[in-house]
């Protein structure tokens, strides 16, 4: 009894094994990326590996790293001056922009203005090779125009996500703001390293604490 | 004269795609060997594709 809480405790804090060169998964853990929320949807069931006693649906950590690693490589394949992330999220913008800024990608956060990828007149129009969305529901208007343009589309779902019209989901906390940073943070390295860009044993120059959206106190100028 | 027109088949349900639906074509994610097609419905209701190539298994 006491042993499996250890290894419950353990599990929970995470061990000093380094999934990348500059990142332990404690440090990971530390980010809340695997943290979902105490509703879990059937499109989801198959992503969460355990739920806590207080009712969080807690995500398999070797899921979310493999699946990045895969998009990853899928945008170094792809044309990736063609690809678009999405953010309605406010906690989205600073990870989707760093991610851009360092790969190429166009950024698109805060409102997404109906029409970017449906008329060709609007002009802001753009014609996405593939689309990546942070939040399913804060990003439906991006979904649903690239699903009738007929653009594939990768989304980030919690475990509360429905994910129709996506075609291919990275688990993960979608909610925190570490947590995003975290996964945009694994995304740029996945995708650096698929392009050649970076060497699998070099390190990132930025760090995740780059990647986090601040917080302004009350008060502070 | 006219030639037998060839559609292409859903991955997940098998069945051929009208060129009028709202379809997605897109390389396997994980080893971009597979052209994988999802059409309309297998899409809006998240039905899973397998690759033929690697066994990937999305979405």
């Amino acid at each position: 009894m006491s042993r499996r809480k250890s290894d419950e405790e353990k599990d929970e804090i995470g061990s000093e094994k380094f999934i990348v060169p500059e990142l332990t998964e404690k440090a990971l853990l530390a980010t809340g990326i695997r943290v979902g929320t105490i509703v879990k949807t059937k499109d989801m069931e198959s992503f969460i590996g355990r739920t806590r006693p207080d009712g969080l649906h807690i995500i398999d950590l070797e899921k979310i790293i493999s699946r990045v690693d895969i998009v990853g490589g899928f945008i170094a394949r792809s044309d990736i001056k063609r690809t678009v992330v999405c953010s309605a999220r406010e906690y989205g913008k600073t990870p989707v922009e760093m991610f851009c800024s360092l790969t190429g990608a166009i950024p698109m956060v805060g409102r997404f203005m109906p029409g970017t990828f449906t008329n060709p007149l609007f002009l802001k129009h753009i014609d996405p090779e593939l689309v990546i969305i942070t939040d399913p529901v804060m990003d439906a208007q991006a979904i649903d125009e690239a699903s009738k343009a007929g653009v594939p589309v990768i989304a980030i779902c919690d475990t509360d996500n429905v994910t129709s019209n996506v075609d291919f989901i990275i688990p993960g906390n979608n909610r925190g703001r570490r947590a995003l940073a975290a996964i945009f943070w694994l995304l740029t390295r996945s995708v650096l390293v698929h392009l050649g860009a970076l060497s699998p044993n070099q390190q990132l120059k930025n760090s995740i604490e780059d990647f986090e959206t601040k917080v302004l106190e009350e008060g502070v100028k | 004269m006219s030639e037998k027109a060839s559609l292409p088949t859903c991955s997940s349900c098998n069945r051929p795609i009208m060129p009028s639906e709202k379809a997605v074509k897109f390389e396997c994610v994980k080893c971009g060997q597979v052209l994988i097609w999802r059409c309309e419905m297998c899409r809006t209701f998240s039905r899973k594709y397998k690759c033929a190539n690697c066994g990937l298994i999305g979405p």
